[in-house]
């Protein structure tokens, strides 16, 4: 069933057409609200909300711009305001690190690979969540979520050039943070050694 | 080029929205500048760990927990609305007393006439029922009537006065 069909018909009370469009969406909504509070059950239970405030504003959908924007709107705002009340994120100190110790030569390589590259995805996202909040939702919507311009543009509603430069602050803002980290070479430097 | 500018290209370009003449322009910029190929790796291994991680699947049962709270919230908004509608209420309500209040304060009122006023409206004799009472013979007859007369009077102006 098309989109439109399904939000038609949640809007005139059906729950399974909106049950379909949970199910459609929830991946999504989930993924966003774990990139901003790396938290699988805290995640859970914004998507659970969000989805609740979606429903209960369905009837002011009036299909301005695409169910999935509107959507992720309210993910955003919802998530936004969640972060606010929890107060803001601690600043990230090198204590913060975890510690990866590569001198455990019992490991295998792959095993040693992933637990350093979990550990620096880790840090990275530490540092996103460091960001002042404009910054830290721009690059989750663009960098983490790989949402194009045009729909970061309409879900914030500012304007391509805003999107653009308030995009590229947070990027260079984050990669001095990180270079310390970060190789030359384009992978990363050791984050401690054993 | 300046390192600036071709920070703002190369962002562009890791973004593929980078072409013609000023990617050109970028390629150039790097083969000369060791320190923006630097960042450009560093963007690079930067862009690897942000990426989404796809494996962190989200909870089992998402709609079955879902579902009972949305028609808990449902069978909620009527009573909601009643609350927030109820709470606007008051003030409409009061605006509409005092608009009521004062439209009857200060709206013309159409004047009683007296009954002097009218029987001379319709042009009769106003001393023609009074003029029974002085007719009377007896002065105690005369005075009960006008007690009696003064009784029945509305305003209190036309009673007689000592």
């Amino acid at each position: 069933m098309e989109e439109e069909q399904l939000v038609r018909l949640a809007q005139e009370g059906s729950p399974a057409a909106f049950e379909e469009l949970v199910t459609k969406y929830q991946p999504k909504v989930f993924s966003m609200a774990l990139s901003f509070t790396r938290n699988r059950e805290a995640a859970d239970d914004l998507a659970q909300e969000i989805f609740l405030k979606a429903y209960l504003a369905l009837p002011r959908f009036h299909g301005k711009s695409e169910f999935g924007t509107w959507l992720y709107r309210i993910s955003v705002n919802h998530i936004k305001d969640f972060l606010r009340k929890k107060g803001r994120a601690k600043e990230v100190s090198l204590d913060d690190v975890p510690e990866v110790s590569f001198s455990d030569r019992e490991q295998t390589e792959k095993a040693q690979e992933e637990r350093e590259t979990e550990a620096r995805r880790t840090l990275v996202q530490r540092f996103v969540q460091s960001l002042p909040e404009k910054y830290r939702v721009i690059v989750t919507l663009r960098d983490i979520q790989g949402l194009a311009y045009e729909d970061i543009s309409r879900i914030l509603r500012l304007s391509p050039g805003t999107v653009d430069s308030r995009l590229h602050r947070a990027r260079r803002m984050l990669r001095l943070k990180l270079a310390p980290y970060l190789t030359a070479e384009g992978g990363a430097n050791e984050l401690s050694q054993g | 080029m300046n390192c600036l500018k071709a920070e703002k290209l190369l962002l562009r370009s890791l973004d593929g929205r980078l072409d013609g003449r000023p990617r050109d322009l970028l390629a150039k910029h790097l083969e000369a500048c060791p320190a923006c190929r630097k960042a450009e790796a560093q963007y690079r291994s930067m862009f690897s760990l942000l990426k989404a991680d796809g494996a962190t699947a989200p909870l089992p049962r998402f709609w079955e927990r879902l579902e009972p709270r949305l028609r808990e919230e449902t069978e909620l908004v009527p009573l909601l609305f009643w609350e927030r509608w109820s709470l606007r209420a008051i003030p409409v309500f009061l605006a509409l007393v005092i608009l009521i209040g004062g439209f009857h304060f200060f709206a013309p009122q159409a004047r009683e006439l007296s009954q002097s006023a009218t029987l001379l409206i319709e042009n009769r004799d106003p001393l023609s029922e009074t003029q029974a009472l002085f007719d009377a013979d007896k002065p105690d007859t005369q005075t009960m009537m006008l007690l009696f007369a003064s009784l029945d009077e509305k305003s209190p102006a036309r009673r007689p006065t000592p």
